[in-house]
């Protein structure tokens, strides 16, 4: 089948019904793929205004355009939904080789509507579709799940994205696991497929999918691979260390929030950084997704002999300096903990991070923690314990798993919680980096690094090296690296070769793939268009300007330590900069002239 | 005495956290020299193109501030300061 064309799935669990439907070539043009294509239909399909755990909410699985082809690291796909936890439009993207299959299966999109009556998992052989009963891995968590099905169907090749527990229970940090390790893990969207008593997604697909030139496409794939393998981020650093390379740089630099975002140096990430990852021997080997050659995964082992997959940066951040932790092996643990029970390791870290200030104010008292263990910052056993506790909603893990937002709120201190747009913050403190915060504050689905990562030009220097702490041409970088992003998902590459690769690279790919000769700019509009659409849904289902902040702490208060002591947030002077670059009125809503030049 | 402390791939390089450099005032390029030899590994490809300039993505903090945003190579490092040395890296 051509990369061009595509069939979409769409299943009513209610009913147990299923139709492929054709899609619009113009709609792939437009919307490119994954992200994108899965949120265009997203929007023209779901009421902004649902209840995320109502049956009127859909779940979709969306491919990108190279998803499945020789393009590297074309394996990733997103989960599109009305997310539970920030209730904006979600869109959780994965890696792993889940993606490729279902591409290989021949769909674009998977669109789940309704509600089964009963637990059940969808079993998709190339055309061959079925409704399986899943009331006996009802409670089972994403290991055990994933072992049974794989089992039960026989076919050699399936592919297994699931629920664990946490995503049965709704609670509101639940990831979607595919082949044990990997997550579409933020926004709660686990919760909207447990809602829908959904426990997984088996998936076999044998296609092959064609390029529109396959000669100009196998040239420039190969161009890529080669500026891939001669990068030394992506040949060298991401391959030794994964993303955890980036502890010590964020450390050093002065911006690693530590204890709920009180402080910005974290004084024992010697302990726990992707250096003491390799030399205490808990790193196994590298780990590659589908056709990718950079092999940032870990296949970790500790000491006890448990293994598993990851940290990654961010769940060792969050489980670790986030919340005063300096154990290696219990930050290891709580993030297998996560991808067992299947929840988001940023959101769950910083949850109970969020919860260790309200305990060290008083606020939270002992007597409601049910013997567990004190809730305090440095408490290794409280992040194991609460981690699993929030996974299955035992316990204080009840209160937990409504995410930091609600918990503070229920406290009487919403200010507590890191978050935007109730969705936690990730690895990086925005008072020294004004252009990342300017994106955690404008994100489609709030507090979120990856979908403008400024990190990269404000302090890995890549493709140039900005002053973090600098206002002047912000906002413009910022739309750019949104735009870019939202370009690179829908084709569902990884974000990761953009250290590699720029817009030009990724214009050749797509055309060559599918014979559209866009321009650069043309590649680049349909990214903004992307952006737009998304902050349309989010508009409708009441978001405005004031959604577009950040927490108290971040805009009040200056960071006390370390060498950007006395940094503050300058967000509020960036945002009216950030609507004019982007065409948009001084109140974020979006005039019909910029609608009409994005074919909206 | 200067401090000059190894991170990420560095580190697993050249197997130190730092050495320690006796000098009152260096330029930073000059200083990296000294680091080469006080190490005893060569670790100037990893930060450097083969002209001398930084590669892009190489991390040089004098005190946690980026050299690029003082002096680049020719910044100035005094004696109690703190030089930290990291290759190109990136992650999410």
């Amino acid at each position: 089948m051509k990369i061009k064309e595509g069939k979409l799935l769409r299943i009513n669990l209610t009913a147990q019904t299923t139709k492929e439907e054709g899609i619009d070539p113009q709609l792939i043009k437009n919307f490119i793929g994954g992200r994108g294509l899965g949120t265009k239909f997203f929007y023209d399909e779901v009421d902004p205004n649902i209840d995320p755990f109502s049956e009127s909410n859909k779940l979709i699985f969306a491919n990108g355009l190279l998803t499945g082809t020789d393009a590297p690291t074309g394996g990733r796909y997103m989960v599109i939904t009305k997310g539970p936890l920030n209730e904006t439009i979600a869109s959780s993207n994965s890696g792993g080789v889940f993606g490729a299959v279902l591409r290989k299966a021949g769909y674009y999109l998977i669109i789940i509507e309704g509600k089964s009556k009963y637990p059940v998992y969808l079993h998709i052989s190339n055309d061959n579709v079925e409704f399986k009963d899943a009331s006996h891995l009802w409670g089972l968590n994403t290991h055990n799940t994933t072992d049974k099905i794989i089992e039960e169907i026989g076919e050699k090749g399936t592919r297994v994205a699931c629920i664990g527990p946490a995503g049965e229970k709704l609670v509101k940090l639940a990831a979607i696991i595919n082949e044990k390790h990997r997550a579409a893990g933020r926004s709660g969207v686990g919760a909207v497929m447990g809602s829908k008593n959904l426990k997984a997604l088996a998936v076999k697909g044998t296609n092959k999918i064609e390029s529109e030139d396959k000669d100009a496409f196998s040239t420039e794939v190969k161009a890529s691979i080669e500026k891939i393998r001669k990068h030394p981020v992506t040949s060298e650093g991401l391959p030794a260390l994964g993303t955890k390379i980036l502890d010590s740089i964020i450390n050093e630099n002065g911006l690693y929030p530590t204890k709920n975002f009180q402080f910005s140096t974290f004084e024992f990430c010697e302990e726990v950084n992707g250096e003491a990852l390799v030399n205490k021997g808990y790193l196994k080997k590298n780990k590659a997704c589908f056709a990718c050659p950079i092999s940032c995964g870990r296949e970790t082992q500790l000491p006890s002999g448990r293994k598993g997959e990851g940290p990654e940066y961010e769940s060792g951040w969050a489980l670790g300096a986030n919340c005063g932790v300096k154990d290696l092996i219990a930050i290891t643990e709580a993030n297998f903990i996560c991808n067992e029970l299947g929840l988001d390791t940023i959101s769950a870290g910083a949850t109970i991070a969020a919860a260790m200030e309200l305990y060290e104010k008083g606020l939270i008292k002992k007597e409601e923690l049910n013997n567990g263990p004190e809730l305090k910052f440095g408490s290794s056993e409280a992040v194991v314990y609460y981690t699993r506790q929030m996974a299955l909603r035992e316990g204080f893990g009840d209160k937990l798993a409504e995410g930091s937002f609600r918990l503070t709120q229920s406290y009487g201190h919403p200010e507590l919680s890191m978050s935007v747009k109730k969705q936690e913050l990730p690895a990086y403190d925005p008072r020294v980096v004004q252009g990342l915060g300017l994106n955690y504050a404008t994100s489609n689905r709030g507090g979120c690094h990856v979908r403008g990562y400024m990190i990269s030009p404000e302090v890995l220097g890549i493709p140039e090296k900005l002053d973090p702490l600098e206002l002047e041409g912000k906002p413009k970088w910022v739309m750019i690296f949104q735009d870019l992003t939202a370009l690179i998902d829908s084709c569902g590459l990884c974000l990761f070769t953009s250290f590699a690769l720029g817009l030009e690279d990724y214009t050749k790919l797509i055309n060559a793939a599918t014979g559209y000769n866009f321009s650069i700019e043309q590649a680049l509009q349909a990214g903004e268009r992307i952006w737009n659409l998304e902050r349309l849904f989010n508009i409708k289902a009441g978001f405005t300007a004031k959604d577009d902040t950040l927490p108290r702490r971040l805009l009040e208060d200056p960071i006390p330590d370390g060498p950007q002591k006395g940094a503050v947030s300058k967000v509020e002077t960036l945002i009216p900069q950030y609507y004019k670059v982007r065409g948009w009125n001084e109140d974020g809503t979006i005039p019909t002239k910029k609608l009409d030049e994005l074919e909206l | 005495m200067i401090k000059v402390k190894f991170y990420t791939l560095l580190r697993l390089l050249i197997k130190k956290a730092e050495v320690e450099i006796e000098v009152d005032k260096i330029k930073i390029r000059d200083l990296l020299r000294l680091s080469q030899e006080a190490a005893g590994v060569k670790f100037f490809h990893k930060l450097l193109e083969d002209d001398g300039s930084m590669k892009t993505g190489t991390i040089i903090l004098l005190n946690g501030k980026h050299i690029s945003h003082i002096d680049n190579l020719d910044t100035i490092a005094r004696k109690g300061d703190v030089v930290s040395l990291f290759p190109p890296g990136g992650g999410g």
